[in-house]
């Protein structure tokens, strides 16, 4: 029995603009377990990435209910649900949003102090991670300006994980990356998931969908479907076809 | 053209908040500079417009006496001098008295005219400003026009000796002798009370003898000639007098505080509006870079882009200025008030087109010069490169404050990140801030040392002051002075009497003669060298000292009722009572030259004594040997109020100045920051800083500026305020300021100041709360 992380109740986003309500998500009722690699995906304007923030606590819903962990968090003020994503979620984003005036390193330190104030561990934890995720020291020193795409979203990444989180949200991350250094950071959040790390990642790419073990399909602001795979396996490359079959099947029965 | 005009459009509908800001620091650089030309142009020459409307004098004389000998010689000596354009010779009574005023009262030598004496006569008439239909009393200088003194009230005018008691019928202006800052203050009685008065005896006989010059600027050099032709002659005879030079100086002291002070605050306004322009213009094209880029991908140059910038903030500011002139014309009539109290000369507001043209073209060629300058790097957008990325404004040399090493809390240490990114927002708030250090040192200056204690300005301005001053006929001096040696009520007794002297080759000066000098409650009226010993010594003004070049130790020759005596200078001496032309000498010293014929004795009288009731008690004893009494106190209080009262509003108006400077460069700063880190806090917030952090952390990188700034601000300032204050006032004869410096005042100020900063800005942050990690994926 998998341990329930979030879940919604007719989850609904609206928006005002030019003077009419846009209903961009609606009644969305849906779990989301701790150790899945989850993917949402859908067409463009579907509503992935407002999905994702409300489901992370950067936005709130209109109507409907999120709970994290058997805690109401759609009913927090702003202040309060600041404090939930700094204990609880890390975020990974397609513009990757690092902040420019500070480097690399303090990038991470500023995001894990806000949680611990063990500076030690803390960097010891940060070091651990650009290991990982195949970041040099010199690269620590440097400012995000002076990186490369590739290196700067596994920093990203390293940033996503220092607050040890329950679980990590991907909104596009190899969006704006080339092929070779989007695949460096599938790898890296596939590793993560390996370890046990929760991930959410929104996609509209099927390379990169076909790393979730569970795929949310949403069109016009609900769920159209889902499909259950696998666990991606970086080692066993034999089961690979047979979930991409899957997958594939799945897609054209959205309408992909 | 238009398409500058489309983009200046364009811009200002992007920057409102920041042209606002910008509109009110031009504002109040313009009501200020208008101000200040005012004051220092149309409202100084007032003196002169009133001076020639009535034809005034450019020397008075008060002669005691009516012979004809005495009007004979006097009225030869003026026919034979060929700097003489024109005169006329009087009746006058002329006597020492007082009246109450302003909670003090008023000590001066009155000169007493007829009212059609003094309507008609062709030099130096007065002007009746309101009259009544009252037809016996007395009119008094517009000068004391108060909530005391009104027409139809009762006014006691103590002269010599006796009160007499008359009814306000009206009010006058006199330019020479309207207030007693003209060393002679002129009454007008009505026939009735004149001819009573005359009768009385109270007041001698004396003849006005007042005289228009060829040439103004000769109105010393005439005074003293004819004051030394009369003492020359009679030796005996009472005489006051005054000069152009001296009046015209000594009713406007406040005219030139206030200028001065005004001056002062417009320049710092102006400076700080040019430094917010510029940051606001590099920040500016920092910001829209790509938008600078794509423009000039389209084909505008770099000089209609600069032009456009020049065009807005020049137009910016002149509208604001002309905005801040008129505003000036609204606020004058309240100045007008708050000086005429101390000039007593009415001055009617009106339109100078001449200080509203400066104020707009130095203030439009200053915005425009700054924008122009900080402009200039537009020149070095190449499109392509500002497209593809814009500029990154971060200093990637060095990672100030590395959170790794760091022992600063996390708020605190990426406070210290941006203050050390953000040069140019440091300088602008090092700049203010440094500004109004100053003016918090100047305030705490004025607070201590006049508006809650105005003893020190008192002690610097004034000189020597007691609780007492009894003038005394020669015949009884001995006599008086075993009785009061033996009056329980008199703690110190000393002479201090003032006669004025020539020191040849140079002009005249008020030569105060003491017999020892240690005896003085303020010895600091000499500053440098000391005080004179012996009867060969002299300590003269150091204002005039260092106008003739005279140096301790030379030796100058002084000059009275025609005898000669050669002095050594052993020290120099500071006082604004005659404007820096003064000096000190022993009694001995004095004797070489003439002896006195009444002597004015200064009395430190025991706590408690009743001044009035003391004074009683002497001229009952001593009868007609007392020529006057002053209660001290009191005259200081009547003539000290209207300054303390001066100064109160200045420093209360430049300190809601300051306050106002404040928040609006703040605002401009917290704005800018706002606008240019959005995507920061926005990234901040969507990893769990709550919007008090984010507060908090903008609110202190200004503060290492504003408290290194007003710290470094504070200390130099007190250092430098008093020499600042010196030259301040040097018009007036202060070389050596020697104000008592308020540390804890300002150190309790600064800290005001600091915290005001810090509220200030994070009011001015709490923006901070609309930004939300929203921001970062719907680009808002």
């Amino acid at each position: 029995m998998k341990k329930i992380l979030i879940k919604t109740n007719n989850l609904s986003k609206s928006f005002s603009s030019g003077g009419t309500m846009q209903h961009v998500l609606k009644n969305i009722s849906l779990e989301l377990y701790q150790g899945d690699f989850t993917v949402i995906m859908g067409s463009s304007g579907a509503g992935k990435s407002t999905l994702l923030y409300a489901l992370s606590g950067m936005d709130t819903p209109s109507l409907g209910t999120i709970t994290f962990m058997d805690k109401v968090i759609s009913d927090l003020r702003q202040d309060e649900l600041a404090i939930f994503r700094r204990r609880h979620c890390g975020f990974v984003f397609q513009q990757i949003y690092l902040i420019d005036g500070m480097s690399v390193m303090d990038n991470i330190l500023a995001a894990g102090l806000l949680v611990t104030k063990d500076k030690k561990s803390l960097s010891d934890r940060a070091r651990k991670l650009f290991s990982q995720v195949e970041i040099s020291k010199e690269t620590q020193k440097k400012f995000p300006t002076q990186i490369s795409g590739g290196e700067a979203q596994r920093a990203g990444i390293v940033r996503a994980l220092i607050n040890q989180p329950e679980i990590l949200f991907a909104d596009e991350p190899t969006g704006a990356l080339n092929s070779k250094t989007g695949l460096d950071v599938l790898n890296v959040l596939t590793r993560f998931n390996e370890q046990g790390q929760s991930v959410v990642m929104v996609t509209h790419d099927i390379r990169s969908a076909a790393r979730g073990n569970r795929i949310l399909y949403l069109k016009d602001g609900s769920i159209l479907g889902e499909c259950n795979l696998d666990k991606y396996s970086r080692a066993d490359k034999s089961c690979r076809p047979k979930r991409n079959e899957k997958l594939s099947a799945f897609l054209a029965e959205m309408g992909w | 053209m238009k398409k500058t005009l489309i983009l200046v459009n364009s811009n200002l509908r992007g920057t409102k908040g920041q042209t606002i800001a910008i509109i009110v620091l031009a504002l109040l650089a313009g009501l200020m500079l208008n101000l200040w030309l005012m004051l220092s142009t149309d409202y100084r020459q007032n003196f002169d417009r009133c001076h020639s409307r009535l034809n005034a004098e450019h020397v008075m004389l008060a002669v005691d006496g009516k012979d004809d000998r005495l009007i004979d010689f006097v009225t030869e000596t003026l026919e034979h001098d060929g700097r003489m354009k024109e005169y006329t010779l009087d009746h006058a009574l002329h006597m020492v008295g007082s009246f109450e005023y302003n909670d003090g009262s008023i000590n001066t030598e009155f000169v007493f005219l007829e009212k059609e004496t003094a309507l008609s006569h062709p030099v130096g008439k007065v002007e009746i400003v309101e009259d009544s239909s009252f037809t016996s009393g007395i009119y008094m200088p517009m000068l004391y026009k108060s909530e005391d003194i009104a027409v139809g009230d009762r006014i006691t005018v103590s002269i010599g000796n006796n009160q007499l008691s008359y009814n306000v019928c009206g009010f006058f202006n006199s330019v020479m002798a309207g207030s007693h800052n003209c060393v002679m203050c002129e009454l007008v009685l009505t026939a009735d009370k004149y001819e009573e008065l005359k009768n009385s005896g109270y007041a001698p006989e004396a003849t006005l003898c007042s005289v228009r010059l060829k040439d103004c600027s000769e109105s010393e050099r005439f005074e003293s000639t004819l004051k030394n032709a009369v003492s020359a002659q009679y030796p005996t005879v009472r005489t006051v007098s005054n000069s152009y030079a001296l009046v015209s100086q000594s009713r406007y002291i406040s005219q030139m505080i206030c200028s001065g002070i005004i001056s002062a605050m417009a320049f710092f306004i102006l400076l700080i509006a040019l430094v917010v322009i510029a940051s606001n213009i590099i920040n500016y094209i920092q910001e829209n870079m790509k938008s600078l880029g794509a423009l000039k991908a389209i084909g505008y140059t770099s000089r209609q882009l600069i032009c456009t910038l020049v065009l807005q903030f020049g137009g910016l500011t002149l509208a604001a200025a002309a905005a801040g002139a008129v505003l000036s014309y609204c606020l004058f009539p309240y100045i007008n008030d708050m000086m005429i109290t101390q000039t007593g000369i009415p001055y009617q507001v009106r339109f100078l087109p001449l200080p509203f043209f400066i104020t707009l073209t130095a203030l439009c060629s200053a915005a425009a010069l700054a924008a122009g300058l900080s402009a200039r790097r537009i020149r070095n957008i190449a499109p392509v490169s500002a497209l593809r990325q814009g500029v990154h404004t971060h200093s990637f040399r060095k990672n100030h404050v590395s959170l790794e090493w760091t022992k600063a809390p996390l708020s605190f240490a990426l406070a210290l990140k941006t203050t050390f990114s953000g040069i140019r927002q440091n300088l602008t708030v090092c700049i203010t801030m440094l500004v109004l250090s100053l003016v918090v040192v100047f305030s705490g200056l004025m607070k201590e040392n006049i508006i809650t204690d105005i003893a020190p300005f008192l002690n610097l301005i004034v000189g020597e002051t007691a609780d007492s001053c009894i003038n005394v006929t020669s015949p009884a001096e001995e006599t008086f002075l075993q009785k009061m040696e033996s009056d329980r009520h008199v703690e110190k007794i000393y002479l201090y009497h003032s006669v004025q002297v020539r020191h040849v080759g140079g002009t005249e000066l008020t030569a105060t003669i003491c017999n020892d000098f240690s005896k003085l409650n303020n010895q600091n009226i000499v500053f440098e060298g000391r005080f004179p010993r012996y009867d060969n010594e002299i300590a003269v003004a150091a204002k005039y000292a260092r106008e003739k070049d005279i140096q301790i130790g030379n030796e100058i020759t002084i000059t009275s009722d025609g005898r000669k005596a050669e002095y050594i200078v052993s020290g120099f001496t500071q006082t604004s009572n005659s404007l820096g032309k003064d000096c000190l000498l022993t009694r001995l010293g004095y004797e070489r030259l003439g002896s006195l014929q009444n002597m004015s004795y200064y009395l430190n009288l025991s706590d408690n004594t009743d001044i009035g009731q003391f004074h009683e008690k002497i001229k009952r004893q001593f009868g007609n040997d007392i020529n006057t009494t002053i209660d001290i106190n009191a005259t200081i209080s009547g003539s000290a109020s209207v300054y303390v009262s001066l100064m109160t509003l200045i420093v209360i108006a430049v300190l809601v100045l300051s306050a106002i400077i404040v928040t609006f460069v703040l605002y401009l700063l917290v704005r800018t920051m706002l606008s240019s880190k959005k995507k920061d806090y926005g990234i901040l917030k969507a990893l769990g800083f709550t919007t008090g952090q984010l507060i908090l952390q903008t609110a202190l990188s200004f503060m290492p500026a504003v408290i290194l700034s007003t710290v470094i601000g504070v200390t130099v300032c007190s250092f430098i305020i008093n020499p600042l204050t010196s030259l301040f006032l040097n018009s007036i004869g202060i070389v050596k300021c020697t104000f008592n410096v308020p540390a804890g005042f300002i150190i309790l100020a600064g800290v005001g100041l600091i915290l005001f900063a810090f509220a200030i800005a994070c009011l001015l942050s709490l923006k901070i709360k609309n930004i939300t990690p929203r921001t970062l994926f719907t680009g808002e």
